[in-house]
């Protein structure tokens, strides 16, 4: 199910929202999370609903027989099974046919190709997983005795199919107590409100602009493939984070707190602080679990980042443009980190804020190409290779038919109501004027959303596919 | 990302370090305990634990925003919930031709599949009440806020993918057929009545049309309840789907039609994935006329030639036409945009350059001294039906078949027309224009009757379907869906059969024709599940009139061509 439909915002989720206000103590406000979870997963796949089962028994076990054997070969053991399981179940539903495709074009063989359906959101609950029975084997947390409680930390619809990777000490608490006050009612909604204005009335247009220019790369003019990269790292920001937003907003209207996902990305100044706020659970679950992984040896600093950045780009998908992806952000934030932080200081904020947004786009524009010969089209065509033209009639176009829709796209990139926010924060009536309003613009965003919603039945999240 | 030292704290070097302040200090920045977390982005200012200066008046205050705020949203989830859930469920969408998404009947494979659960939130999502006028809001007042219409009084909107710089196409045409053919009438005139003909009346012809009176099925009055049972109404959504789906064929098309053209005798062709669409996204709105941008052969164009050779190569004593039928892409664009488009002319005149038997009949010519008609929808990615009349006049002249004058013809017009384009681009440049869609009812009296693609379950119906219950739309509801095979029977004793492999666009055709040929039969070529050689022999084809617009015949759905021929 897709948090951007019309049945899931105002059939799924009321029913969902009336039932748990309807349970009394935690544990049957547990069960009924789980059961809706349950079917909220197996609502698009029934038959995957088994595979998610496995995979929490699984881990939910491993974790049992670390706790057992504390400070033994058990704990290591299990620890190590755990984690090639999860490491294993992924490669198989997401790598396997992409892994025998290249060793047929390597080694000119003809092994037939396994064509298997990726469950969706495997990437993130396995992230999940292994992040548990890690940090249980570093005593990071407790470990948890009840399946029902790793079940629902596991299966929490909010956050299950496009994340953000919750770690499970960030709900580990929650888990068991956890209070909802009017203010997390109030709250929950104006995040869902907001995120699913982001994907609805943002994302949602943006990608006909994309499929305008992008889509027909090889008669693009020079700023036509720069236009196009760059309005695809629009909407594939608001995409994301307009999950994120619903997700984080639907976590607190059941009482828990998920960290942010997001955080501006666009504002950076350099690509690792771009990277600092984009897509944040990924990136501090590769930092936390990869980063470090003893294997390089003295060199590990760089040998750890290339791990970091060629997982980074194969976890986005099973394709060889994400692997260039992530090795071409590792390849800037490892220049960066030779330049040194006080160096990048030096260097105006305007030069380095043309550096890291040209960075940018023209990474979602390796994103965006899945095809190699695509893609090599698109090198051309932003150094000006195969098209003598600066910027295409249809550019012009597009360009006029979507202005406002474009300046509406960048000032949201901007920590616009942080900073209102914080104005507001000074004296009372401010604050409690601006939350007033608050109230009335996220109805409004959420009728908006809802009417354009009537005339676009289908428009998956991007983050499925990963 | 973060690569600081403090980060290498998280790993088994703090493992034996536990217990009372592995939660606090030690514990790896990789979260931050929820009673500390600041709220983000939309915050409501009620902590009233944590701001002691605040005092309990503000913490009353802030608890009533709150309330306040839960109560507003809250609000607008729960109306919407009681308005998805108690008004009544739409039907049926006149302005995209199609039937809406039924809740669907429960299937255990169904639902392993995910199909059954799918299908109820489409039902829920595609049913709302109001849908038309929702979407009438969306297009009036939602999407123009997105920018402006370019080019001052033109008010051109773009719609999808252009064309700029159109690459030469690098590949030589393939001229492995013999030259093409320049006697084209005298040669194949008279009909060849081959042996296999003299038997097939009664194996094709069997069901019904035989005993039943022809002057009883000129009107379609009389055959309203067939009609209404007839696949326009089951199957519009699939129709319309898959075009309202379709995207950038053009953009996809070059490359591997162009390797196409090296392999025509390969077993099956699987150009696109789009094959069943007819038209792009590719829509350049100017002039208050929505046009389709021709995004060019590429060689597609040779391909589609050497189809159709195949046929006549299969039948040398057919007639085997070709009459490639040109967009408005060809005469309403202004020059300032030609550039956004290729042209159409140029790929039908290579397209007859390689026809080896086949007779090219040339649609683009006719059509283009009438431009100042309404030969074209302005709303619509099809023609309007004087358009196919004007076509079907210049295949009547080089066919050498008698062709009623349009005087002929009792006019109809059914004002307040708005198609397909409004549904593929929700403009409100169109929907706010709606245009005359004006048909021509034949005074002949013909039998027609319907059959599946597989030329089996025959039923009487009717030349023309009776568009007067539905709202805004004419196409398709005038001249019913693709996916059947009808057999026109005429008064016109000439002998001749003719069989029309088409697209939608030939739809229009087949009225125009019922005083030129004895014996018309139309075929989708998407939606043809028998083999046609077998079948022209079978019904004693004469004739056999390619007519499909130039993103059939050069896209994707040229395939079929090829393809039906393995059937």
């Amino acid at each position: 199910m897709v948090f951007s439909r019309l049945f899931f915002i105002y059939i799924f989720l009321p029913v969902c929202l009336l039932v748990y206000a309807a349970a009394r103590g935690i544990k049957q406000k547990n069960t009924v999370l789980i059961i809706f979870s349950l079917i909220f997963y197996a609502w698009g796949e029934p038959a995957f609903v088994l595979l998610m089962l496995l995979s929490a028994f699984v881990n939910y076990s491993a974790g049992l027989l670390i706790e057992k054997h504390r400070g033994k070969k058990g704990d290591t053991a299990a620890t190590a099974f755990a984690v090639v399981f999860d490491v294993l179940m992924l490669g198989v539903f997401k790598y396997s046919g992409f892994i025998v495709e290249n060793v047929n074009a390597l080694f000119s063989l003809s092994i037939p190709v396994p064509h298997i359906r990726l469950p969706i959101g495997i990437s993130f609950y396995t992230f999940q997983t292994i992040s548990y029975i890690i940090d249980c084997h570093w005593e990071k947390v407790d470990t948890q005795k009840s399946f029902k409680n790793y079940l629902l930390y596991l299966a929490l619809f909010p956050q299950l199919v496009a994340g953000p990777i919750v770690r499970y000490s960030t709900i580990e608490k929650e888990i068991t107590d956890r209070k909802v006050a009017v203010s997390d009612i109030a709250y929950g909604l104006n995040r869902i409100a907001l995120g699913l204005g982001k994907k609805v009335l943002l994302a949602n247009q943006l990608s006909i602009i994309v499929g305008n220019t992008l889509g027909s790369i090889s008669t693009a003019s020079v700023l036509g493939a720069w236009y196009g990269a760059a309005v695809y790292g629009l909407q594939i920001y608001f995409d994301f984070s307009g999950y994120s937003d619903i997700a984080i907003g639907l976590g607190r209207l059941f009482g828990f707190h998920f960290d942010e996902n997001f955080r501006h990305p666009f504002v950076c100044k350099d690509i690792t602080e771009f990277w600092q706020r984009w897509h944040i659970s990924l990136s501090t679950f590769f930092r936390d679990y990869v980063l470090y992984v003893p294997i390089f040896g003295k060199r590990r600093k760089y040998g750890g980042l290339f791990l970091v950045w060629l997982c980074t780009g194969i976890w986005h998908g099973a394709s060889w443009n994400f692997v260039l992806w992530g090795l071409y952000y590792g390849v800037f934030v490892c220049l960066e980190m030779i330049i040194g932080k006080k160096r990048m200081k030096k260097i105006p904020v305007v030069i380095r804020h043309i550096y890291s947004k040209a960075v940018i786009i023209v990474g979602f524009g390796i994103f965006y190409f899945e095809k190699l010969g695509e893609l090599g089209t698109f090198f051309k065509r932003i150094v000006g290779v195969g098209t003598s033209e600066l910027i295409g009639l249809q550019d012009k176009i597009t360009l006029t038919n979507n202005m406002y829709l474009l300046i509406a796209a960048v000032i949201c990139t901007f920590p616009i109501i942080d900073g209102i926010k914080k104005l507001s924060d000074r004296s009372f009536a401010a604050k409690s004027a601006v939350s007033s309003l608050t109230a009335l613009c996220s109805a409004a965003l959420l009728l908006l959303s809802s009417i354009m919603l009537v005339d676009a039945t289908t428009n998956p999240f991007l983050y499925f596919r990963f | 990302m973060s690569y600081n030292t403090a980060a290498a704290k998280n790993t088994g070097r703090s493992k034996n370090k536990k217990s009372s302040n592995k939660k606090t200090d030690e514990r790896p920045a990789i979260s931050i305990e929820a009673e500390n977390r600041q709220d983000t982005n939309i915050d409501v200012p009620v902590e009233p634990a944590g701001q002691e200066d605040t005092g309990k008046k503000r913490a009353a205050v802030s608890n009533v925003i709150s309330a306040f705020n839960a109560i507003i949203v809250g609000g607008v989830l729960a109306c919407g919930a009681v308005y998805m859930t108690c008004f009544k469920h739409e039907t049926r969408a006149d302005d995209e031709n199609r039937y809406l998404a039924k809740f669907p009947e429960f299937s255990f494979s169904s639902y392993l599949k995910g199909d059954y659960t799918s299908a109820i939130a489409e039902y829920f999502d595609d049913t709302v009440h109001g849908r038309s006028e929702i979407k009438r809001f969306i297009s009036d007042k939602l999407l123009p806020l997105k920018g402006r219409p370019y080019g001052g009084d033109e008010e051109v909107e773009l719609y999808g993918t252009a064309f700029e710089h159109i690459p030469q196409q690098t590949e030589p045409p393939v001229i492995t057929t013999v030259p093409v053919t320049t006697s084209p009438i005298t040669t194949s005139l008279p009909a060849v009545v081959t042996p296999e003909t003299s038997e097939t009346p009664e194996t094709s012809e069997t069901p019904e049309t035989s005993e039943t009176p022809e002057t009883s099925e000129t009107p379609e009055t009389s055959e309203t309840p067939q009609t209404s049972e007839t696949p326009q109404t089951s199957e519009a959504p699939k129709t319309s789907e898959a075009e309202r789906t379709t995207t950038a064929v053009q953009t996809t098309a070059p490359p591997k039609t162009t390797s196409a053209v090296v392999t025509t005798k390969a077993p099956v062709k699987d150009e696109s994935e789009d094959a069943n669409g007819e038209v792009t996204n590719n829509i350049l709105i100017v002039n208050k006329r929505g046009i389709t941008l021709y995004g060019g052969g590429w060689g597609g164009e040779v391909t589609y030639a050497s189809y159709v050779n195949e046929y006549k190569a299969a039948l040398p004593n057919v007639n085997v036409w070709s009459m490639p039928l040109p967009t408005p892409c060809s005469f309403y664009l202004p020059n300032k945009y030609k550039n956004l488009a290729a042209s159409e002319k140029a790929d039908f005149d290579n397209m007859a350059a390689h026809y080896n038997g086949v007779i090219g009949v040339d649609a683009w010519t006719a059509l283009s001294q009438h431009t100042d008609e309404p030969i074209y929808s302005r709303t619509d990615h099809h023609w309007q039906p004087l358009g196919a009349y004007y076509a079907a006049q210049e295949f009547a002249k080089s066919a050498g078949v008698p062709f009623d004058d349009i005087s002929t013809y009792d006019k109809v017009v059914l004002p307040g027309y708005v198609g397909t384009l409004y549904g593929f681009t929700k403009s409100a440049t169109l929907w706010n224009n709606p245009e005359d869609f004006v048909y021509y009812k034949t005074r002949n009296n013909v039998t027609v009757t319907q059959y599946s693609t597989s030329f089996t379950n025959p039923f009487r119906t009717s030349l023309y379907l009776d568009p007067t219950n539905w709202d805004r739309s004419a196409y398709y509801l005038v001249f019913g869906m693709d996916d059947n095979i009808r057999h026109v029977k005429t008064e016109c004793k000439n002998g001749r059969t003719l069989i029309i492999f088409k697209d939608s666009y030939g739809n229009a055709l087949l009225p125009f024709l019922t005083g030129s040929f004895e014996n018309i039969y139309l075929c989708d070529i998407r939606y043809f599940n028998i083999n046609p050689i077998q079948f022209a022999k079978n019904v004693g084809a004469t004739d056999i009139l390619f007519s499909m617009c130039s993103y059939s015949a050069v896209g994707g759905n040229k395939s079929h061509i090829h393809n039906n021929l393995l059937k």
